[in-house]
């Protein structure tokens, strides 16, 4: 398939993960736990955009504002539509990570990762330390990111998600109201 | 927002393609070859290239060096000298008067307007400040992934382009499903997730 194909075909697995990370992060307090044992913590914050996308028009939702206001964003799902972009928070181990997470593109906007330490400007490659310690997490922060989208399509991919996640996350979105 | 900004923009792509022959050799020649070259006052409208990403000025890298460990971190800079379309209309018309009005001619030929707009373009164009954009990426090697600064079509379609010239590597944006592709890889497991269609999630 090429890269045309895929975002015009393929675009609903992003806004998937999107929808059933609210889902998962909403139903265990941001306890997300990944196999293997490792934990992630994801909130959805105050933004939220929700799309229809297999519609002539798509209708965008917007929420801003306070964590409750997001609820509208339940009533958006109720109708269909799923997540396009939202802020979210991940905690991986030591480190808080925000970030507004773009579905369709897999991007990232506003990524804030923990402070990097500056060392004083008498050691002559602080530029370089200062480099890798950033890279370094924003690469954690990523790897946060993929494995909680792993754990997601391995589970979308499997018999499961028919049987027990899909109707749970339909309960869920349900039950809301 | 570059890198070194608290909050940034990330577009994530897997590099594919291989580098024939010595792979730093041809990274360093690369950067060399395509580093950012001012715009020429007497043509071009667009410059395009790489510079530090820790000055936008330094285009030979005569500060911090571009690797750090297995990391290249680069900017890429365009500038774009554009005189706005209604400042060339305007001083063309005003050129055009006076022509006329020295000449005693009622109108000009289109071959002199048309020089004439290309003469005015020209000594515009020493006049107007060029518009830099500066864009920061990171390319991390070992694990064959960049992250680019900005989510912008234009921008993601230049640094695309000017990769694959620089180095002969392609970017391939990290959609979930291109992700998905890179996890389940197995012909088992890929044929499932080509036969994924959309879940209805409402109630």
């Amino acid at each position: 398939m090429d890269l045309f194909d895929i975002l015009r075909e393929k675009a609903f697995l992003g806004r998937e993960f999107l929808t059933w990370l609210w889902f998962r992060s909403d139903r265990s307090g941001g306890r997300i736990d990944l196999p293997g044992g490792k934990v992630i913590e994801v909130f959805f914050l105050d933004r939220m955009t929700l799309d229809l996308a297999e519609a002539e028009t798509p209708q965008t939702v917007s929420l801003k504002g306070e964590q409750s206001e997001l609820r509208e964003g339940l009533a958006a799902l109720r109708e269909g539509k799923k997540i396009e972009e939202a802020r979210i928070s991940v905690r991986s181990g030591d480190n808080d990570f925000t970030m507004n997470i773009k579905a369709t593109w897999f991007s990232f906007g506003s990524f804030r990762t923990p402070p990097v330490f500056r060392e004083d400007d008498s050691d002559g490659d602080d530029g370089e330390g200062a480099f890798l310690e950033k890279v370094s997490l924003i690469e954690e922060g990523m790897a946060a990111i993929d494995a909680l989208f792993e754990h997601f399509l391995r589970l979308r991919v499997s018999d499961e998600w028919e049987l027990s996640e899909l109707p749970a996350l339909r309960r869920w979105i349900a039950s809301s109201e | 927002m570059g890198f070194a900004s608290r909050s940034v923009s990330i577009t994530r792509y897997r590099v594919r393609g291989e580098i024939e022959g010595s792979f730093w050799d041809t990274v360093h020649e690369g950067i060399r070859k395509y580093s950012f070259r001012p715009v020429d006052t007497s043509g071009d409208e667009e410059a395009m290239g790489w510079t530090s990403m820790y000055d936008f000025t330094d285009i030979e890298f005569k500060g911090a060096p571009y690797v750090t460990g297995n990391y290249v971190g680069l900017a890429l800079r365009v500038d774009t000298v554009r005189v706005p379309p209604r400042i060339l209309e305007m001083n063309l018309k005003q050129e055009t008067r006076k022509l006329l009005e020295e000449t005693g001619k009622r109108r000009l030929s289109s071959g002199q307007i048309r020089d004439l707009r290309e003469r005015l373009k020209e000594s515009l164009r020493k006049q107007v400040f060029p518009s830099i954009q500066v864009f920061d990426l990171i390319w991390d090697t070992a694990a064959a992934v960049v992250y680019f600064g900005s989510h912008s079509v234009k921008a993601r379609e230049r640094v695309e382009d000017h990769f694959k010239k620089t180095f002969g590597l392609n970017l391939t944006p990290l959609l979930p499903y291109i992700r998905g592709e890179e996890i389940l890889a197995q012909p088992g497991e890929r044929q499932l997730l080509e036969q994924l269609r959309p879940s209805s999630t409402a109630p």
